[in-house]
């Protein structure tokens, strides 16, 4: 090292990686623990927070998402409801997100309506929507985490996508894209006027359940949770969305369908089934895809749902 | 072991110790054994295959007559062929050995050089097996000469940190080419490609941009990692891409794209094929049919066509790359046989090649005809690239919801405006970049450091993690 230029080079060398990484490192460290901070108008678990106390409080996955009329169910809530759902939302995800609603504020839900997805028990623990990462707090996304782990569905680039590049787009064009993505939301559901592609397409569209198993976290995470409410005396219900009647009557649905009760009957948590509420799933109409509503459905279904949800 | 992997990492820092703490003289030693090693973690299935490859080739071309050059390119070709073009005997699911149209055409090349006299056989087999295990450039080339590579494998390389810099510069390039923008693009490509019947124009037209910036981000992101690690070591490797997008006509394009396989056709295909006595008699017939066409042109005409559609097999045997050999042959003859008149109606309509948007309306036409070229090349099947071409002349049109439907394929509504942005950004960088190094590239080499933290940054922040899969693997 005695070599000038080779002292100068390396010193050069190190100083840009240095320094690259430290700004990488003050990025991570701020998007990891402030994210959940950041203003987001009309969803996810800030914005539900600061609605306050509420009537109903549902938290699922997109099914919720486009399957409830809240400009319906602020008729009979007195515009006290909102919808906490993320794509693809998981049971472990959903257990850690109500610790979170739990541990960031006093707030009183007379009711919280969870999804009842057959199929969220056959979901490997995965992130599903990096918006999960944005509205949890580092204590959140460090439990998450941890049930992602135990479920050994990690690794090295799942750690990295996790806690380094999820949600970094985001973050970077939040004050371009925030203001679009508010247009598209009322209180956390869809306001989309979604039009059903035909019942061709829906009769067409192929799904395979036959690989599906019980995934065992999912199953600890959904008793975790009732338990959890049921400490808390939290009043709760778990409610099935109904699905175009093509998935609705495969076999596998049905198995973990009835799965799902038999747990919820262990704990007896009460629960509302698809067939409990006179929605016609065999009309195309009212289905975007075999899981989603169209905007017409979602009207229809919220409509007759809310009789059964608030006698 | 993909280049970029933590595998890799610790295998490379592992060798780059060792390497340059032995003495000089043995260096080549430990490249050829960390080689064998690279490529052993293939599979050893693959090993023996490209060991049968280095011994039969050395052993033959010790004595370089015709009868030797056949036996060898006959093995080698014999290999090469079974093995990509297993799915025409009704073989499938076949383990194609890493990087073998690769080091079967640098074999190839030893071979007929070694025959033509352009170079003395090796007396060393492990020194030929260096110059084919040399790991930076077995899986995905650059198909280098014995000429240009082996006097700089067998020298000794003392440390230099300017190697180092040199060499981590263009690691970083390429990981941010690989990782950030083929990585990102990919998502989206894949989407379109693997139907599109279901896509408007719009759509398609955005997904054939995007893979022509993927494609060319893979590849020479590929490259850049390549030639850095072995700039690292102290080898130089033979640069595969001269910034081939901003090439203003095809011939120029192809002197700048994958230039080392260009070379090679080059050298043992176009130059014998155009010397050789069944051309010089096709030219004459040619020249019965076109009696004002000049001598010259008229015995490229067979060679060019032979060349490109040999180029389409290389890459697959699927009648997509060969539909891509015999377009581009195409453009070529066109280009070639216009020449001259073109030249002469330039002068007569005072055409400034030189002014700034003539160039860069050359430049725009050289890459959409490049693009339309690439859609056959990226189809899974012709009758998807010609739904493609129709889609896109028929049913393009520009409104709201054709733009929405296009933002579709990066996601649901919550990602795609998001990665729009983030995506158009990452290209403008990444053709800003280009454009500087075509432009001003003493003001890159002013500006390295910067430039390095800032791609680094960049790639840490925003590249794909997992995406250790590069395309040209396949080939």
């Amino acid at each position: 090292m005695k070599n000038p230029h080779v002292f100068d080079t390396f010193k050069r060398i190190a100083i840009t990686v240095f320094f690259s990484l430290l700004f990488c490192l003050v990025v991570v460290f701020l998007k990891n623990t402030c994210s959940s901070m950041i203003p987001i108008g009309n969803r996810g678990i800030r914005a539900a927070i600061e609605a306050g106390d509420l009537k109903v409080l549902f938290v699922g996955s997109s099914t919720f998402r486009c399957n409830i009329d809240m400009p319906t169910m602020d008729r009979v809530t007195d515009g006290q409801v909102f919808d906490i759902s993320y794509g693809g939302n998981q049971l472990v995800a959903v257990s850690v997100q109500y610790d979170e609603i739990r541990k960031r504020s006093d707030n009183r839900y007379d009711l919280m309506v969870f999804e009842l997805g057959p199929l969220m028990l056959t979901e490997p623990v995965s992130l599903s929507d990096s918006r999960v990462i944005w509205d949890l707090s580092l204590e959140g996304k460090r439990k998450l985490w941890e049930k992602m782990a135990a479920g050994n569905n990690t690794d090295l680039s799942v750690m990295y996508e996790y806690f380094v590049t999820a949600g970094m787009d985001d973050l970077l064009t939040y004050p371009v894209t925030e203001p679009f993505y508010a247009t598209r939301y009322y209180k956390g559901a869809k306001t989309d006027e979604a039009v059903s592609p035909g019942r061709e397409v829906l009769e067409n569209v192929a799904f395979d359940l036959t690989e599906a198993s019980l995934i065992a976290e999912q199953e600890a995470a959904l008793r975790e949770l009732i338990e959890k409410c049921q400490a808390d005396g939290q009043n709760f219900v778990f409610l099935e969305s109904p699905v175009y009647y093509r998935l609705q009557e495969d076999p596998v649905y049905q198995k973990y369908l009835a799965y799902f009760r038999q747990i919820l009957a262990e704990y007896g948590a009460d629960h509302i089934l698809a067939s409990d509420i006179p929605f016609d799933t065999h009309e195309a109409d009212y289905f975007e895809d075999i899981n989603h509503m169209t905007a017409e459905g979602r009207r229809i279904y919220t409509e007759m749902l809310q009789k059964e949800l608030i006698p | 072991m993909s280049l970029i992997s933590l595998a890799f990492l610790l295998f490379f820092i592992i060798l780059c110790i060792v390497y340059y703490l032995v003495e000089g003289k043995h260096q080549w030693k430990v490249l050829l054994i960390g080689s064998i090693v690279f490529y052993a973690f293939a599979g050893l299935f693959c090993l023996v295959f490209i060991s049968i490859s280095v011994v039969i080739t050395w052993f033959f071309m010790r004595k370089p007559d015709k009868p030797h050059l056949l036996i060898t390119l006959a093995i080698n070709l014999g290999i090469l062929i079974a093995f990509r073009y297993s799915i025409y005997f009704g073989i499938h699911d076949l383990i194609i050995p890493l990087g073998i149209s690769f080091y079967t055409f640098m074999t190839l090349g030893y071979a007929l050089d070694c025959y033509d006299g352009k170079i003395k056989p090796c007396t060393n087999p492990f020194h030929y097996a260096l110059y084919i295990f040399y790991f930076p450039q077995i899986t995905q080339g650059p198909i280098g000469t014995w000429q240009n590579m082996m006097p700089a494998l067998l020298t000794p390389h003392a440390f230099d940190p300017e190697n180092i810099k040199e060499g981590g510069y263009r690691i970083i390039k390429g990981c941010f080419k690989k990782l950030v923008i083929a990585g990102r693009l990919s998502f989206y490509v894949d989407t379109v490609f693997s139907s599109p019947g279901g896509f408007g124009g719009l759509t398609l037209i955005t997904a054939v941009f995007f893979y022509a910036i993927e494609l060319y981000a893979d590849f020479s992101g590929y490259m850049d990692i390549a030639c850095g690690i072995s700039r690292m070591l102290g080898i130089k490797l033979a640069e595969n891409f001269n910034r081939p997008y901003f090439s203003r006509n095809i011939p120029e394009y192809w002197r700048r794209w994958h230039i080392t396989l260009n070379e090679w056709f080059t050298a043992h295909l176009f130059m014998p094929a155009v010397t050789s006595k069944w051309n010089k008699k096709a030219a004459k017939a040619f020249g019965k049919l076109f009696p004002k066409a000049k001598k010259g042109t008229l015995r490229t005409i067979l060679p060019l066509i032979l060349v490109w559609i040999t180029t389409g097999i290389w890459h697959g045997a699927e009648a997509v790359y060969i539909g891509w050999g015999v377009y581009f042959a195409v453009i070529m003859l066109l280009s070639f046989c216009t020449a001259s008149y073109m030249k002469t109606l330039k002068v007569r309509i005072h055409w400034n090649d030189e002014n700034v948007w003539i160039r860069i309306f050359q430049t725009l036409r050289t890459f959409i005809i490049v693009c339309i070229g690439e859609v056959m090349f990226r189809a899974e099947t012709l009758p998807d690239a010609f739904t493609i071409y129709h889609t896109i002349f028929t049913n393009t049109r520009i409104n709201g919801s054709a733009i929405a439907a296009a933002l579709t394929p990066f996601g649901n509504g919550n990602q795609a405006a998001a990665s729009i942005i983030i995506v158009g950004l990452l290209i403008l960088g990444l053709f800003m970049t280009e454009l500087q190094q075509e432009l001003h590239p003493d003001r890159v080499l002013k500006h390295r450091y910067f430039i390095a933290g800032a791609l680094l940054t960049v790639t840490i922040l925003f590249g794909m993690a997992g995406q250790s899969n590069f395309m040209y693997q396949s080939f």
